[in-house]
């Protein structure tokens, strides 16, 4: 039979009634993986897959996640697994512990089958600039289109149907802007809601663990596994956790939603604005209340701005432990200062260096009140305007990206309010910490586009019954890019 | 904020400890023109001057002090097994003081 495709709740009950075992869930997903044409893997982890699904015999029933594959961002630490951030600096690397969250999904007996590609150590949104070159959209089967990133891979094995879900992580919009233009549900909890420990550090600010899959469900129930405090990340939270797959039907029937009508004005493809409209309808005629609400234009201009300096600056200063002499490729020189530099030129990709030396010069002495001072500000801004949005609704409520998939080497306008807004406004629920999940909500020329919803702090299951409400209505759940 | 030109940018990246080829500071330069105009956005919002920094999201109260658990630590080999330059269990460095 062929597994691909499947939920987490259609795999599970083909297991507890012992109508495939976890072995043959884990072949089936390596072979594909050893057979994917869209350089979605760094490494595929066959021999831990087969040994640890060898190992499950008696079928868990009350635990969804028993048996299931999945794959995981390779920015998170993997015992005794290669580990490169998809960049040179650290090529060879291999940590001696598990992040947490792959040491919960481990004790849930998830099975891990690799490693994924993503834009170098993150920092990056098109799936373009990780070591291995790009990872491409396997809707596209041309090749000619982009996953989106950071976390190109993951959305690329989820989307292909290999395995159900996948560990993807979040700072900007890194697995709910690909979620958009892989046709994928993407889902980034409340900041604080998921350990880091062992997440390699973008902009920790910002930095979220977020989860694919294909329908609403499943990323609740990888929720259910993964929220939790964690003594060794003192930034996540000890407020207790819900049950997040339980009652997922059950939304707010009475729940107002917002709708930023900047956002929506600053996007132009009519047919992402007719199926957006069309979704507002549905929900209005569920029962909701849908409004149009405004944030001040200037605000929303900010936002990619303030999101880059803020970025760029916490990232200079986290990844200044790459220096080729406790891990990476050693490079001979004269002095200490040879040494590392030789490590970090040679390690380091073109476009994150940009990055690093724009965060620097944001930190340097004499720039620091008029840029990362002024962005840090801005954020405040910006997170009270969405608050105040907040106070009055339950959700915000937007289209996820301003079109389909771009084709590579397009450019935009980087002073335009489709790149300032429309591309790049999910950074919201990464300001203000919030829960946020996008979910796709229509097709275009064979391409999916989705969805965002946004809640408030710490209210990750009504997000996720919001986002279940919806995607009743659209019935796109389970989708999957056709196969070669 | 200070004047960036091409030698600016790159006492940046050395400062970083890495280099770029000329190219490449060339393409920064053209980055960097078009984030200062993406800054200038941001002086434009009016609440800027009494908002306050901010720094994350939201306060996390947490628990400063854990219990003292006895745990096996890494084994040098392991602590250390990811250096490529390494002699008697020890990384191995040029001098620091010459």
């Amino acid at each position: 039979m062929n597994y691909r495709g499947l939920s987490i709740d259609e795999l599970h009950a083909l297991l507890v009634a012992k109508k495939v075992t976890p072995l043959e869930l884990a072949q089936e997903a390596l072979a594909l993986a050893k057979k994917d044409s869209n350089n979605a893997f760094e490494y595929i982890m066959e021999k831990e897959a087969l040994d640890f699904a060898v190992s499950l015999t008696e079928p868990e029933d009350n635990n969804p996640l028993w048996g299931i594959p999945f794959v995981i961002k390779d920015n998170f630490s993997t015992k005794d697994v290669p580990t490169t951030g998809s960049s040179n600096i650290l090529k060879g690397y291999v940590p001696v512990f598990d992040a947490t969250v792959v040491e919960k999904l481990k004790a849930a007996k998830a099975v891990a089958i690799g490693k994924t590609t993503l834009d170098e150590l993150a920092m990056g949104g098109t799936g373009t600039s990780g070591h291995l070159g790009m990872t491409f959209n396997p809707y596209d089967r041309k090749h000619e289109r982009l996953v989106g990133g950071s976390s190109c891979g993951s959305a690329a094995v989820t989307a292909d149907g290999f395995v159900p879900f996948a560990l993807g992580s979040d700072t900007g919009d890194s697995t709910r802007k690909p979620a958009s233009y892989a046709g994928l549900v993407g889902f980034k909890p409340t900041w604080s809601r998921i350990s880091r420990y062992g997440l390699f550090p973008f902009a920790p600010s910002l930095d979220t663990v977020g989860i694919f899959s294909r329908n609403v469900k499943d990323s609740a129930y990888v929720l259910d596994v993964l929220a939790g405090h964690d003594d060794r990340d003192f930034t996540s939270s000890v407020k207790p956790v819900d049950e997040y797959a339980k009652d997922i039907e059950k939304v707010n029937p009475k729940a107002k939603i917002a709708v930023i009508k900047g956002i929506v004005d600053s996007i132009s493809d009519k047919v992402v604005l007719d199926k957006f409209n069309e979704t507002i309808e549905m929900l209005k005629n569920a029962g909701f209340t849908v409004d149009f609400v405004e944030i001040d234009e200037k605000i929303l201009s900010s936002l990619f701005p303030t999101y880059f300096v803020i970025s760029c600056a916490e990232a200079t200063s986290n990844n200044a432990n790459m220096d080729g002499i406790k891990f990476g490729p050693y490079y001979n020189g004269q002095t200490f200062e040879d040494v590392v530099s030789q490590a970090r030129t040679n390690g380091f990709g073109e476009l994150i260096k940009r990055r690093f030396i724009i965060g620097n010069f944001a930190l340097m002495k004499e720039n620091q009140k008029d840029l990362f001072l002024r962005a840090q500000k801005n954020r405040r801004v910006i997170v009270n305007a969405v608050n105040d949005i907040l106070k009055e609704y339950d959700f915000i409520y937007c289209p996820a990206a301003p079109s389909i998939a771009p084709k590579v080497g397009e450019k935009s306008d980087r002073l335009s309010n489709e790149y300032l807004i429309a591309d790049n406004h999910l950074v919201i629920a990464n300001f203000a910490g919030l829960p946020s999940i996008t979910l796709p909500i229509g097709m275009k020329d064979g391409m999916p586009f989705g969805a965002n919803f946004t809640g408030r702090a710490f209210e990750d299951k009504q997000v996720l019954q919001m986002a279940y409400e919806l995607e009743k209505h659209t019935g796109l759940k389970n989708i999957v890019a056709k196969g070669e | 904020m200070k004047e960036y030109n091409i030698e600016i940018l790159k006492q940046a990246a050395r400062g970083l400890l890495f280099d770029m080829s000329e190219e490449q500071y060339q393409t920064l330069m053209s980055e960097f023109d078009i984030v200062v105009a993406q800054m200038k956005i941001i002086g434009e919002n009016k609440e800027l001057d009494k908002a306050e920094q901010m720094v994350f999201p939201f306060d996390v109260s947490t628990s400063t002090m854990r219990e003292d658990v006895p745990e096996e630590p890494l084994s040098r080999e392991e602590a250390i097994r990811n250096a490529n330059n390494k002699i008697g269990g020890q990384i191995k460095l040029p001098k620091v003081v010459q």
